[in-house]
């Protein structure tokens, strides 16, 4: 139970840190979905399969949350982790920077899908080539942290 | 990598949850019928928001506006005090009500000429010793001009918003001021029918002066209560300036009086004075 009350309050803070800042990247044309990247980091790190009615719940949470129509995160929700669940064994054949690249796609995927619905009479192509290299830099940014910052574990004898 | 071991995923759940997602988002953007939720949703937010609000910043933030106030009413308490002090000092002269001069012709004068023989700056005080003041002999006080000009105000006349209170005795800033009631002052003072003149010194005590005259000398007869004025024979004090009233006669002897005279200003009263040379 505190598991769960834990997962809705981290996802309350990063889509409020999402909406947040969304306001002032605007201004440069970068939409940045936020929330979408921490979910999809969420089920990569994740050692077992997402149930799609994980995925589902969660979307329409956001849904609820972030004032969109409501299925369209959790369609995407549930698209990103079929797609995470299947290539999940490939990973370890990619290198950071494919898997940056990757995780790149799928956000611009997202934020084009995301404008499609919600926002189709100004859709704009700039605005959506722009996403797309920022999303990949900042995956790129978040991989090379881990190299700078490796993780420290004990060693248990 | 994130995953260690093999997964494997279960197609038809996700087949049927994205189609569930896509009839779902189908049927909102064709009927809005999640408008309801979204706006129940939108109100428990911001009531969430304000009760979160009230609870935890409000209250932090009332107290510093309260402080902010607070001081904020202090300054300008204390602003507006001296302002009025000043002003009571600048009117006090000029006032034909008041009884600064016995005679009010030297203001109607100046009224109707428009032109003052006299000049007078308005003094801050910096310090007076209020247990010196009580006790001992040395009253002393010293002062500050604002608005510091070439005029020089040595040996001139210190008084208040009740009357006067001393002379300058020193030339460089912050000056002296000898108080009325300090035992090494003498001011020459009358009554009001001009036929009784007297030298009053300072008694050491706090309002008090005392004026030693032998009475064979002078016809007058003198009672309590009687007003005291200033003769402006030193010349350092104006004439016919009130000081104060009778308070108590003492017969030493048949050739000695004493009369104590209770002086109608204090310089504990106000810290601004009025220097006045004329």
């Amino acid at each position: 139970m505190l598991k769960y009350f834990k997962k809705i309050l981290l996802i309350i803070f990063i889509n409020f840190l999402d909406q947040s800042i969304s306001s002032f990247l605007s201004n440069f044309y970068i939409i940045f979905p936020l929330t979408f990247l921490a979910y999809t980091f969420y089920v990569y790190r994740s050692d077992k399969n997402i149930n799609p009615s994980e995925a589902f719940v969660i979307g329409l949470f956001i849904d609820l949350i972030s004032e969109s129509y409501f299925g369209l995160h959790a369609l995407i929700f549930c698209v990103v982790t079929y797609i995470i669940n299947i290539y999940a064994n490939a990973f370890k054949l990619f290198s950071y920077l494919q898997i940056c690249i990757f995780f790149g796609v799928l956000s611009t995927a997202y934020v084009g899908f995301t404008q499609l619905i919600i926002n189709l009479y100004n859709f704009s192509y700039l605005m959506l080539f722009i996403s797309a290299i920022f999303c990949t830099t900042f995956c790129i940014f978040i991989a090379a942290l881990r190299v700078f910052f490796p993780k420290t574990s004990k060693i248990t004898i | 990598m994130a995953r260690i071991s093999p997964t494997f995923s279960k197609k038809i759940s996700f087949s049927l949850f994205i189609i569930l997602s896509t009839c779902i988002i189908i049927f909102d953007i064709t009927s809005s019928s999640f408008q309801d939720i979204r706006n129940s949703f939108k109100s428990f937010k911001i009531s969430s928001a304000y009760v979160i609000k009230t609870i935890s910043i409000e209250p932090i933030s009332s107290i510093k506006q309260k402080l902010k106030s607070k001081n904020n009413l202090i300054k300008e308490n204390k602003y507006l005090k001296d302002a009025l002090e000043k002003s009571y000092i600048d009117n006090y002269l000029l006032s034909r009500e008041n009884s600064f001069f016995k005679d009010h012709e030297m203001i109607n004068d100046s009224f109707i000429s428009s032109e003052y023989n006299f000049f007078y700056k308005i003094a801050q005080l910096k310090s007076l010793d209020p247990n010196m003041y009580k006790c001992c002999d040395k009253h002393r006080m010293f002062v500050e001009i604002i608005e510091e000009s070439n005029n020089d105000i040595y040996q001139s006349a210190v008084f208040n918003n009740l009357g006067l209170v001393g002379q300058i005795i020193n030339k460089k800033s912050p000056y002296e001021v000898l108080l009325l009631t300090d035992i090494n002052h003498s001011i020459p003072i009358k009554t009001e029918s001009d036929e009784f003149f007297c030298n009053a010194k300072g008694s050491g005590r706090s309002d008090i002066i005392i004026c030693s005259f032998n009475p064979l000398m002078w016809d007058e007869e003198m009672k309590l209560e009687t007003t005291i004025f200033s003769s402006g024979l030193g010349g350092i004090y104006p004439r016919n300036i009130e000081i104060g009233a009778i308070k108590q006669i003492i017969n030493v002897d048949s050739n000695q009086t004493d009369i104590e005279i209770e002086l109608f200003s204090s310089p504990m009263e106000s810290d601004l004075f009025g220097v006045l040379k004329f």
